[in-house]
């Protein structure tokens, strides 16, 4: 592998720990897309370089660069500790694109399920269908025109004032596609594993962006969060049985109903320059590396199939 | 109040419904616009509550001089699959599902309900110190 080559990793090691942190220090609809920007280049770019190494291994067997007619000598000049990673990014690879597939696939079924729930669903008012549950909940539900579903016994739980929140919150997520970065995210995470924080980050992120949004449409943030503690502390108080445990603990992690509660009592967060740049010039470097290794390697078995062709004429 | 009286037409419509919901048993146009957050013209809130009805997303019935809306029936003939409990186990995220709900509130660690709860306390004390 040559330097160029690891690049992406490198953006993909530095993003794990700073993407959070960086977008963080960017209103949400700030960072939420240059940070699925950034996993999404990372991934692919990732994915790339590791088919580039996987092929040059390939590309030294005998009956390979007959095919190719190439001089297997002049492919590359590397040992066989080069040899060796080089093998072990074609298995890499192989594992990682089976699970990007896999992952897709994943989505493919479960917004299928989605839009066709949202087909089922009875008359909405202005895309809101009531539900008569006891159980306080209340989720957007993506489709062609997607829906956003409040339950009974969540909306008994709120003053009108709140339930204008929630309802501004939940169409937040519909207008701005926020489905659209939290999968393109978890599919770039499926892709290259070290992404996975950045995935987990989107996620918050878009949460964080319905926020904003809401707040702003009821024009008082500390209204807001009224809103988000009251319904999350009815969603606590109800019996948990319908939820499986697993889904209990990981939406727990990634919600951080607290956290959002408390930064809507702090003011809207500034639009700054410096960290957008960092998450822009990581991205960057991702897609140089990428694009640097398939300009060499296009040159290198250029040259080598010249060589090639030089030998066979002599 | 900013938001409150230039709402957009869908905005309007998903409060009345919500209203509605929420009270549980049919209203009357001025019950529904003491119901909402800020002061709306009664008209206005006459409008939404037809063309309400007329999508047929709520059903009327006399109620003395005026009607009284409730939601449709139709709410009631949804599959039992449809709850939004059923919908949410049907959709919800496993550990290898696709996240497609987006949902309000997640659940609540130990600190965010300690924090969520304080929030709320506070709240209690503001509106006390304005009364006086």
């Amino acid at each position: 592998m040559t330097p160029a080559m690891w690049a992406p990793i490198l953006a993909a090691v530095v993003l794990a720990p700073a993407g959070s942190r960086l977008g963080r220090r960017l209103p949400p609809s700030v960072s939420v897309p240059l940070l699925t920007l950034a996993a999404l280049a990372t991934a692919v770019a990732t994915g790339f370089v590791l088919a580039v190494a996987a092929f040059d291994a390939m590309a030294m067997l005998g009956p390979v660069a007959a095919l190719g007619h190439w001089s297997v000598a002049s492919v590359r000049p590397g040992g066989t500790v080069s040899i060796m990673l080089d093998v072990a990014a074609g298995l890499i690879v192989g594992v990682l694109l089976a699970a990007a597939v896999r992952r897709a696939t994943r989505i493919g079924v479960d917004l299928g399920h989605a839009v066709a729930t949202c087909r089922r669903l009875g008359p909405d008012a202005g895309g809101l269908v009531v539900l008569r549950d006891d159980e306080p909940d209340a989720f957007a539900l993506p489709g062609v025109r997607g829906r956003v579903v409040v339950s009974t016994g969540m909306l008994r739980m709120l003053p009108p004032d709140e339930r204008r929140v929630l309802l501004a919150h939940e169409r937040a997520h519909l207008a701005h596609g926020h489905q659209v970065y939290v999968q393109l995210a978890g599919l770039a995470a499926a892709a290259n594993p070290l992404l996975r924080p950045l995935a987990r980050e989107v996620e918050r992120g878009v949460e964080r962006w319905a926020d904003e949004v809401a707040a702003a449409e009821v024009g008082d943030r500390r209204l807001a969060a009224r809103a988000l503690a009251r319904a999350g502390l009815a969603r606590a108080k109800s019996p948990v049985d319908s939820r499986p445990g697993l889904a209990l603990h990981a939406a727990a992690e990634r919600g951080g109903v607290g956290a959002r509660a408390m930064a809507l009592l702090q003011p809207p967060p500034r639009r700054r320059r410096w960290p957008a740049a960092a998450l822009i010039v990581v991205t960057l470097v991702a897609i140089g590396g990428a694009a640097l290794t398939g300009s060499t390697t296009e040159d290198r078995f250029e040259r080598a199939q010249a060589d090639y062709a030089l030998a066979l004429a002599r | 109040m900013p938001g409150s009286s230039g709402r957009a037409r869908g905005a309007l419509e998903r409060e009345v419904l919500a209203c509605l919901a929420a009270a549980g048993r049919p209203l009357t146009t001025a019950e529904v616009q003491a119901g909402l957050h800020g002061r709306l013209a009664y008209t206005t809130v006459l409008t939404a509550l037809t063309r309400l009805h007329a999508k047929g997303v709520l059903t009327r019935q006399p109620a003395g001089r005026a009607f009284a809306y409730g939601l449709a029936a139709e709410m009631d003939e949804i599959p039992a699959s449809l709850t939004a409990r059923g919908m949410r186990r049907l959709l919800d995220s496993g550990p290898d599902r696709a996240t497609v709900l987006a949902s309000f509130v997640a659940d609540l660690s130990p600190e965010d309900e300690r924090i969520l709860s304080g929030l709320l306390e506070e709240r209690g004390h503001a509106e006390g110190d304005e009364r006086t």
